[in-house]
């Protein structure tokens, strides 16, 4: 037994700090989420202390579950997670294909392809909202003009203008509308996201057997099947740890919704824990926990979901 | 069917030219196996065969038809690779019903079809494991199955013992000759070990940088060697080579002789010297000789019982009718 006591108490820092670490923030948070706690109130300013006798036991929680916000921001975070999720993952297996291939240039080709990701995620908010998405003075908002005036000046040639006249005005979309601003925060993230899983991918594809492909060749199967079968199922792996990764990072967007839209209309749960934390410590907490327990289910379900589907 | 005709081939990597024209003829049922050292090109000539390499010039004929330019799929070949290449994520059963699947070949003959090849390679009991999950020698009898399911018009084998150990590699050796006598089917096999060549080739075509230097059964080689190349690189352990005086004697350049081919003869010998190094394998000796004054050593092999201690003088005697003469530029002379 002596000889196990000098490892574990060269151990013991590290694991102590580690304990702390993530269990003090914890049970803080377990903790406020049962009082009532809140920054500034003049009527009851016993509320600002975080003290025992404030004890609310589930008040908290049913407060935020009766929130009107709560489940729009629950879905939210769910369509904004998934939808990232599954674009960068297609793409990026597209492109990691796509360019794991010889051609001229592809060195620099890479490095481009890489490039988004060393943006700030609110400087790519930024740009994206009022350069591209923009429906005036952004691209979206100069393409439409362009594609109706086009369509203007071909009303008026002779022959086939009937045939354009009956074509209607395009309509640029406002993405910090309610509903779209959502889709314009998983646009921006998902540009942003793309190079992380090719660079995973990429790097995957390049210690891919050729003897197996060239065996598969020889077995008759075409460029799908080559994919299907081996291909897709060599990358099992890295798309669990690229699907892992960004539902750890895109459960807490946060800064981008910010910029996009403000929380108008388009909440996820960080978002509202944000909103309550302006002076609600209390409701916060409770969010706080409500998110953690949807990114383990969030998590158990994605491992079950690869494990089946890819590991045959 | 399988009969397989290169007719002038040649293959270039850029600039460098890795087998120059070569003319080559299997014939149908026939085992043939490419030898050669490292490096000489007999991968390079099974993938141009088999497709997986474009040729540079010349024609691929495999049963009196143009091959050269149909895919590797449709020339109706199957290889086995020294890595094995079996599918990782794939059971044994899905790796070998693999290339039936491509086929789209119904499940039942699908399913009959692997019972049956797992039936003659032994691998009944191993169908839903995972490649990761088998030895060497199984994964290598799961390659294989691969191969035989499609019922190919010729078999490619890429060094396929290469990986194996001593013991398995004989044991493999003596199945894939089964194999071949069971099927019937043309086989190209290549190996760098010459042993190997021997044992299981009807026909074994000699390689030297992408040159074919003989082609002929093993024995055709043992006997008659076309040159100081095929000489050396066919027989285990080498043969002697002895230039100088000894060789003009004969008539020759250079004179070669095996190492089973002197006697040791006690006190009556041509040549005599002094025992180095001996290897005693038990049914034979080896002995290496030095200080004979024909080369710096010569190899003899005598029978496991004698024995001669390291620094013992030793008379050898020579078969004068198997001593094999060459010329200046290393050509058999007859
Ligand atoms: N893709 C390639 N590009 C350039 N050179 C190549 C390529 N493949 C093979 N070579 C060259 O061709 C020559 C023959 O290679 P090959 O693989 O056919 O040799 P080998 O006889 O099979 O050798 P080994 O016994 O080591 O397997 C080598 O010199 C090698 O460097
Ligand atoms: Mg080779």
């Amino acid at each position: 037994m002596s000889d196990r006591k000098l490892p574990r108490l060269l151990q013991a820092p590290a694991v102590i700090l580690l304990l702390i670490w993530m269990l003090v923030p914890l049970s803080m948070t377990l903790y406020f989420s049962f009082i009532r706690y809140v920054l500034n109130n003049l009527r009851r300013p016993e509320w600002t202390k975080p003290l025992p006798s404030n004890w609310r036991g589930f008040g908290n929680y049913e407060f935020v579950w009766n929130n009107k916000d709560f489940w729009l921001a629950i879905q939210n975070s769910l369509l904004i997670v998934g939808s990232i999720i599954i674009l960068t993952v297609t793409l990026g297996i597209l492109i990691a294909v796509l360019i794991n291939r010889a051609f001229p240039g592809r060195g620099i080709v890479r490095v481009l392809l890489i490039s988004p990701f060393f943006v700030m995620p609110a400087v790519n908010a930024v740009l994206w909202i009022n350069m591209i998405l923009d429906p005036v003075l952004g691209l979206q908002g100069l393409a439409v003009d362009g594609i109706n005036q086009l369509i203007v000046s071909l009303q008026t040639a002779p022959g086939v203008g009937w045939f354009f006249s009956l074509w209607p005005q395009l309509e640029p979309i406002s993405f910090r509308a309610t509903q779209t601003s959502a889709y314009a925060v998983i646009i921006m993230v998902t540009w942003q996201w793309t190079p992380f899983a090719v660079l995973i991918f990429m790097t995957s594809l390049q210690s891919e057997d050729q003897q197996q492909k060239e065996a598969a060749i020889l077995d008759g199967a075409g460029a799908w099947s080559q994919f299907r079968f081996l291909t897709l199922p060599h990358l099992g792996r890295p798309i669990a740890i690229v699907v892992m990764i960004q539902a750890i990072f895109h459960l807490s967007l946060y800064a981008e919704i910010e910029i996009v839209s403000r929380g108008n209309g388009n909440k996820n749960l960080p978002y509202l824990i944000g909103e309550f934390a302006n002076n609600n410590i209390g409701a916060a907490s409770a969010t706080g926990i409500f998110a953690v327990i949807l990114a383990n289910i969030v998590a158990i379900f994605l491992l079950r979901m690869i494990g089946k589907t890819l590991m045959e | 069917m399988g009969r397989i005709v290169l007719d002038k081939v040649s293959k270039s990597f850029g600039e460098t030219e890795v087998i120059p024209p070569l003319d080559l003829t299997i014939e149908d049922g026939e085992f043939a196996v490419f030898v050669g050292p490292s490096g000489c090109g007999k991968s390079t000539l099974l993938r141009l065969i088999a497709g997986l390499e474009d040729a540079t010039s010349g024609k691929v004929i495999i049963d009196d038809e143009d091959v050269t330019q149909v895919s590797p799929s449709k020339r109706g070949l199957a290889m086995v690779f020294q890595s094995y290449a079996l599918y990782p994520h794939m059971t044994v059963r899905k790796n070998i019903a693999f290339p039936l699947r491509m086929a789209k070949m119904s499940q039942s003959e699908m399913n009959q079809r692997v019972e049956q090849a797992a039936g003659i390679l032994n691998l009944a009991d191993y169908l839903d494991k995972k490649p990761g999950q088998l030895s060497g020698g199984q994964r290598q009898r799961v390659a294989i199955g691969r191969a035989i399911v499609r019922e190919p018009s010729a078999f490619l084998f890429d060094e396929p013992l290469s990986n194996l150990d001593a013991a398995l590699r004989v044991g493999m050796r003596l199945e894939i000759g089964e194999l071949h006598q069971r099927l019937k089917t043309t086989m190209i096999y290549v190996t760098h070990d010459q042993v190997e060549a021997m044992t299981m080739a009807d026909k074994i075509v000699v390689l030297q940088a992408g040159v074919i230097e003989q082609v002929g059964s093993p024995l055709e080689l043992y006997r008659t060697p076309r040159n100081r190349f095929v000489a050396g690189f066919i027989g285990s352990p080498k043969m002697n080579f002895i230039g100088g005086d000894e060789a003009a004697k004969h008539g020759a350049h250079e004179i070669g002789i095996r190492p089973e081919h002197i006697a040791v003869a006690n006190g009556s010998g041509a040549w005599s010297g002094v025992v180095g190094v001996s290897e005693h394998l038990g049914s034979d000796t080896f002995f290496h000789v030095h200080d004979t004054g024909l080369a710096e050593t010569i190899t003899v092999r005598a029978d496991g019982e004698v024995s001669l201690n390291a620094g013992d003088r030793i008379d050898l005697a020579p078969r004068e009718d198997v001593i094999h003469k060459f010329d200046a530029q290393g050509m058999r002379i007859a």
